[in-house]
C-alpha cells in the first residue's frame, strides 16, 4: 500500500464535522466502555463489602451518600445502560435487523434517550 | 453569499487556512459547483476538481458545511451561510479542495474490481436472469467519489489497512455477480480483522452517499456471506 505523501496536511478537525446520530452512539459506546473498565472493579469490591454483613452494607451506603459520589454512580449507570443498549443494537444490526438507514437512526436515538432516562431515574433516586 | 474555503498552496503556505469570499449568485447558479466556477473567475488561484457537473464523475466531492457531498448535486438554496468548504476529511491535501486519492484507489484495485470467470466463454455474452441482474442494483451505481470512505472514522484511523466503505461496496458488487466465479477468493481476501472487520457499523457512509447507496448494507452482506461459509 502506498503511504500518504509527507508534508501534505489533512483536514480532520472533528468539531468541524457534522456527525450523524449513529456516530454519537458509537462514540458513546466507546466512552461508556472506558467508564465501565475503570468503574467495574470498584463496584465489584463495593458489592463484596455490602454482602459481608448488614453493618457493612449500612457503612457503604453512608459512605456513598454524598451528591458527588452519587453523581459518579449515575455516570456508571449511564455507562452500563448505554453500553448494553448500543451493544445489543450492534449485534442486531450485524444480523441485518434494523440496519436500514431509517431504522438505524431511530434505534440510535432510542439508545441515547433510553440510556439518558435510565441515568436520570437513578439520579432522581440517589440525588433526592 | 458568504463562502469560507479551506486554502492550501504547498508552494506558498506553511499550513492551511480558511479564506472568506462574498459572491452574489447569478440567476443561473443553482448548485454549489456553479458558484465555485464563478468564484474561479474572481480568484483563479482557487483549486478544485470537477468534470461532468451532474453527479456522475464524482470529482467534486468535498466537505460542505461539515458533511461530505458533491458540489454539483448540492443546491445553493439548501445551504446555511457562511458556507464552509473543506477537502474530504482524512485525505492528504494536494492543494485547496484537491485531495490525494492514491490510497483510496489502491484499496479499490486490491478488491479486483472486474469480473473473474475462468470458464470457457460462451459464443455470445454471459447471460443473467432478471433476478440475477437485479442483485447488482444499489451496488453498480457507485461513482467512487469517496464521500463515504472520507466520512468513516474507521477509515480515518486506519486508511492503509481498512478497505473502507467504497471498496467494500465494490467488492460486494462482484461477489454478488452471478457471472463471477471468484467469490470464495474474494471473500477470503476480505476475511481480515482490518480489511473488513474494522467497520463498526456507524453508518456514516450510508448517511452521506450522494447516490443514495448503502455501503453499510453491502458490508453486512459480506459479513453474513463469510459467516455462512464458515458454518
Amino acid at each position: 500500500m502506498p503511504t500518504p505523501s509527507p508534508g501534505r496536511p489533512r483536514f480532520l478537525k472533528l468539531p468541524s464535522i457534522r456527525f450523524p446520530i449513529g456516530a454519537f452512539v458509537s462514540i458513546g459506546h466507546r466512552l461508556s466502555g472506558v467508564v465501565l473498565l475503570i468503574g467495574l472493579p470498584f463496584l465489584a469490591i463495593a458489592l463484596e463489602q455490602s454482602l459481608r454483613s448488614e453493618a457493612d452494607f449500612a457503612a457503604l451506603a453512608a459512605q456513598w451518600a454524598g451528591p458527588w459520589r452519587s453523581l459518579l454512580l449515575v455516570i456508571v449507570v449511564w455507562a452500563a445502560a448505554h453500553h448494553i443498549l448500543a451493544g445489543v443494537r450492534h449485534l442486531l444490526m450485524d444480523l441485518g435487523i434494523g440496519s436500514t438507514l431509517t431504522r438505524a437512526r431511530i434505534s440510535a436515538w432510542a439508545t441515547i434517550v433510553t440510556a439518558a432516562l435510565i441515568a436520570l431515574s437513578s439520579a432522581a433516586r440517589w440525588l433526592s | 453569499m458568504r463562502i469560507s474555503i479551506y486554502r492550501f498552496n504547498p508552494e506558498l503556505d506553511v499550513g492551511p487556512h480558511m479564506q472568506d469570499y462574498d459572491v452574489d449568485p447569478d440567476s443561473g447558479d443553482k448548485k454549489l459547483l456553479d458558484l465555485l466556477v464563478r468564484l474561479k473567475t474572481i480568484d483563479d488561484s482557487l483549486s478544485f476538481r470537477r468534470s461532468c457537473r451532474e453527479g456522475v464523475c464524482g470529482s467534486d466531492a468535498m466537505n460542505i458545511n461539515g458533511r461530505n457531498g458533491l458540489a454539483c448535486l448540492t443546491a445553493l438554496s439548501t445551504l446555511k451561510e457562511p458556507v464552509l468548504l473543506r477537502p474530504l476529511p482524512g485525505f492528504p491535501v494536494i492543494r485547496d479542495l484537491i485531495v490525494d486519492m492514491t490510497q483510496f484507489f489502491a484499496h479499490y484495485h486490491a478488491i479486483r474490481p472486474y469480473l473473474i470467470n475462468d470458464e470457457q466463454p460462451p459464443e455470445r455474452e454471459r447471460l443473467q436472469s432478471p433476478e440475477q441482474r437485479a442483485r447488482l442494483n444499489g451496488l453498480y451505481e457507485c461513482i467512487l467519489c469517496a464521500c463515504c470512505s472520507a466520512f468513516c472514522p474507521s477509515y480515518w484511523w486506519n486508511p492503509d489497512k481498512f478497505i473502507g466503505p467504497a471498496g467494500l461496496l465494490q467488492a460486494y458488487r462482484f461477489i454478488s455477480d452471478s457471472r463471477d466465479t471468484a467469490s470464495a477468493e474474494r471473500l477470503a481476501y476480505l476475511d481480515d480483522v482490518y480489511r473488513l472487520y474494522r467497520c463498526r457499523t456507524i453508518m456514516n457512509c450510508t448517511e452521506v452517499c450522494p447516490k443514495g447507496l448503502s455501503p453499510s448494507h453491502a458490508i453486512e452482506r459480506i459479513r453474513l456471506a463469510l459467516l455462512r461459509e464458515s458454518s
